[in-house]
């Protein structure tokens, strides 16, 4: 064995590889649960291949085919159920996953240099996942499905001069038919592989600068890290098996938690659904698109550009934190602002879920103007991030020398 | 820190508003009924669901599909094949023919002005679920309702006292007795009234009624007992393999716990050389 290993080193230095990057791989010790979501997302994504390629094989990209073949997977298909509702709840808690692997490195300041590049790769991973997920709910050709799909592609009507010329183009048509549900299926299958891609040259930006750790602080090799095998393998098996009990929780028994009713009526383009409403995972944006609603004419645009913006500014994030300090931890101001965030964010799902004209107290507080009010504080967030840190508002407190 | 920890206390509870929302919305939100297939550890009563098919077959199937289920399948209920055949007989099928109703979608364009949707799933298409099947096949006017419609209807007028009644027999807000008085005229005139139908009227006119069904194991043919038991059928009809899901369930839980204890301990002991 050890000869045959000899021979494809010389050739090809795969153990060199395995230990520098992964067994071996140094991995600050002090690193908490919150740290297991990057590998939990790996592994969803890995579920969502597997469980797609399979329900790829019964499906029907067509306007006709589609609704059934999802029941024929359902009721035919040798365990067809189970594909289907680990890959529809997968997406759930693919979300999960990754928006706690995302305000995770927003709390510790993962993002602050040397890791920008990483933290711009993972905005990458974020926007492709939403597309990925917003074609595959397109899939299954029910009301909401197609409703859905009406809505938002409609949205790239408001881009001036070409908007209109590029929904037909994306739509293939005139409305959302037949060559849209076939473009989204290749699509849909096309784009995960490319995120398995991207999600390659994040583990290399992340094996090139080294994972940031709760205290924010560069770390010493040796005196304050772990081999990453066995303390992070063990480490991210248990945690896989928490998430994977509660994910099959959702799966066996209440798989249709996540799933809108109206999405088991066939697709109905005569039709409009009394109230459409997105994934859970998309209710925050959703939200903030529908608060731009009082710029007239421009509303649809401006509201376009707030929801796009609402993550692109993510980008920007390692250029307006300007404080010495990394992580929130030893940051008072920045970490009352993050929880603000977060609840903030929560709110802001709550109004995206419910009718525009809907209100709170009988009329007293109509839900539009939460929304708005919602929008101004997400993006305050990051003003006010730049500016406290800027202007040396905050003084964070000791930093420790080592973990 | 406390302001903030208030803020999440607020937004979490938040989260249940929008019940609260949804409830005010002017649609009556269907009563829970008791199902025997809800919940983890839930079974269905197949006897529910096979008197359920029978009432399926016979009246449902006058005008609606159940085009997703074979005949063939109403085995699993616990029907023998000859039981099947003649099932499917009602219908002028065989038993490997699909639950396809009488009616084609022309004819019944022509008689109602729209086709009668596929139940295959309706169970799980609408919000409210089983409870909102249930709730449609009961949610028309009985007798003392359409009396007390009829009286209030007499001198085309209503009063308070009556607009009162009214709200508490149809389920609906009567403040706008304008309103009301519209929908009391197209309800008298003959149009399908049903409470927990949004919108109120639809289609369908009322489908099931007691004793239309005589059940050969002498259960009671009630409205309510026979609603019930089409309802449980349409629930297996929706999702035929629920109770295989839900016992593979137990047993993947099973082991992912077992197994997430074992890492969890194999974890404590690799940690304990760590520090």
């Amino acid at each position: 064995m050890s000869k045959i290993m000899e021979w494809i080193d010389a050739r090809l230095p795969v153990t060199e590889l395995i230990k520098s990057q992964a067994t071996e791989y140094p991995t600050p010790k002090n690193l908490n649960y919150w740290w297991n979501f990057g590998s939990l997302a790996l592994m969803v994504l890995i579920i969502m291949i597997a469980t797609g390629l399979f329900l790829a094989m019964h499906y029907k990209p067509d306007a006709l085919l589609a609704f059934n073949s999802v029941e024929h997977i359902m009721r035919d298909v040798n365990y067809g159920w189970l594909l289907r509702y680990m890959h529809a709840n997968g997406a759930t808690f693919f979300f999960i996953a990754v928006y706690i692997h995302i305000l995770r490195g927003m709390y510790y300041g993962s993002y602050r240099a040397p890791r920008e590049i990483l933290w711009w790769i993972g905005i990458v991973i974020f926007f492709m996942l939403m597309g990925t997920a917003f074609m595959g709910y397109v899939l299954p050709w029910g009301q909401m499905s197609y409703w859905g799909a009406a809505v938002i592609t409609n949205l790239m009507s408001a881009i001036p001069v070409v908007g209109e010329d590029l929904v037909t183009w994306i739509w293939g048509g005139f409305s959302v038919a037949d060559p849209t549900l076939n473009r989204f299926f290749v699509l849909h299958f096309l784009l995960p592989l490319l995120v398995v891609g991207v999600v390659v040259v994040h583990l290399w930006a992340l094996h090139a600068v080294h994972s940031n750790n709760p205290t924010g602080i560069d770390v010493h090799e040796g005196k304050d890290t772990l081999p990453f095998h066995p303390y992070f393998t063990i480490k991210d098996l248990y945690g896989m098996g928490v998430f994977l009990i509660i994910y099959c929780y959702f799966v066996f028994f209440a798989p249709n938690a996540f799933i809108e009713a109206d999405n088991y009526i066939p697709a109905d383009p005569m039709k409009t659904p009394a109230h459409i409403v997105p994934e859970w995972y998309f209710l925050p944006f959703y939200a903030i698109l529908r608060s731009i609603d009082f710029l007239g004419a421009f509303s649809k645009l401006a509201g376009v550009i707030a929801m796009v913006a609402s993550i692109a500014i993510l980008f920007i994030l390692p250029f307006l934190d300007r404080s010495p300090v990394r992580s929130f931890r030893y940051r008072p101001l920045s970490k009352q602002l993050f929880w603000l965030f977060v609840a903030n964010a929560i709110v802001l799902g709550w109004v995206g879920y419910n009718p525009p004209d809907a209100s709170l107290f009988h009329g007293a507080i109509p839900l539009i103007l939460i929304g708005r009010i919602s929008t101004a504080i997400y993006f305050s967030y990051f003003v006010l991030l730049w500016l406290i840190t800027a202007l040396n508002i905050e003084k964070p407190r000791p930093v420790p020398k080592s973990l | 820190m406390r302001l903030i920890k208030t803020i999440m206390a607020v937004c979490f509870a938040a989260g249940i508003v929008p019940t609260a929302l949804h409830a005010s919305s002017g649609v009556p939100v269907p009563p829970a009924q008791k199902w025997s297939q809800e919940g983890i550890f839930g079974t269905l009563d197949k006897a529910a669901a096979k008197r359920g098919a029978q009432v399926a077959v016979e009246v449902c199937m006058a005008c609606h599909s159940i085009g997703l289920v074979k005949f063939d399948q109403l085995r699993q209920l616990g029907f023998t094949e000859a039981e099947v055949k003649s099932l499917a007989e009602v219908q002028g099928r065989t038993k490997a023919d699909r639950m396809n109703g009488a009616l084609d979608a022309v004819s019944a364009k022509d008689s109602f002005g729209v086709v009668p949707p596929d139940l295959s799933l309706i169970t799980k298409a609408r919000k409210g679920y089983e409870d909102y099947t249930y709730a449609i096949l009961n949610g028309y006017l009985n007798e003392s309702e359409m009396e007390l419609v009829n009286k209030v209807m007499a001198d085309g007028n209503i009063s308070d006292q009556e607009a009162l009644e009214l709200q508490s027999a149809l389920l609906m807000d009567t403040h706008d007795k304008g309103h009301v008085k519209a929908i009391l005229e197209r309800l008298i005139g003959g149009a399908s009234f049903n409470k927990y139908f949004p919108g109120n009227f639809l289609a369908m006119p009322q489908p099931l009624n007691n004793g239309q069904v005589s059940y050969t194991d002498g259960t009671e043919n009630s409205l309510k007992q026979l609603s019930h038991d089409v309802v449980t059928f349409l629930s297996w009809a929706a999702e035929p393999t629920v109770a295989e899901r839900k016992s593979l369930g137990f047993w993947v839980l099973g082991y992912l716990f077992i197994l997430t204890v074992l890492l969890y301990a194999v974890k404590r002991r690799i940690w304990a050389s760590a520090h």
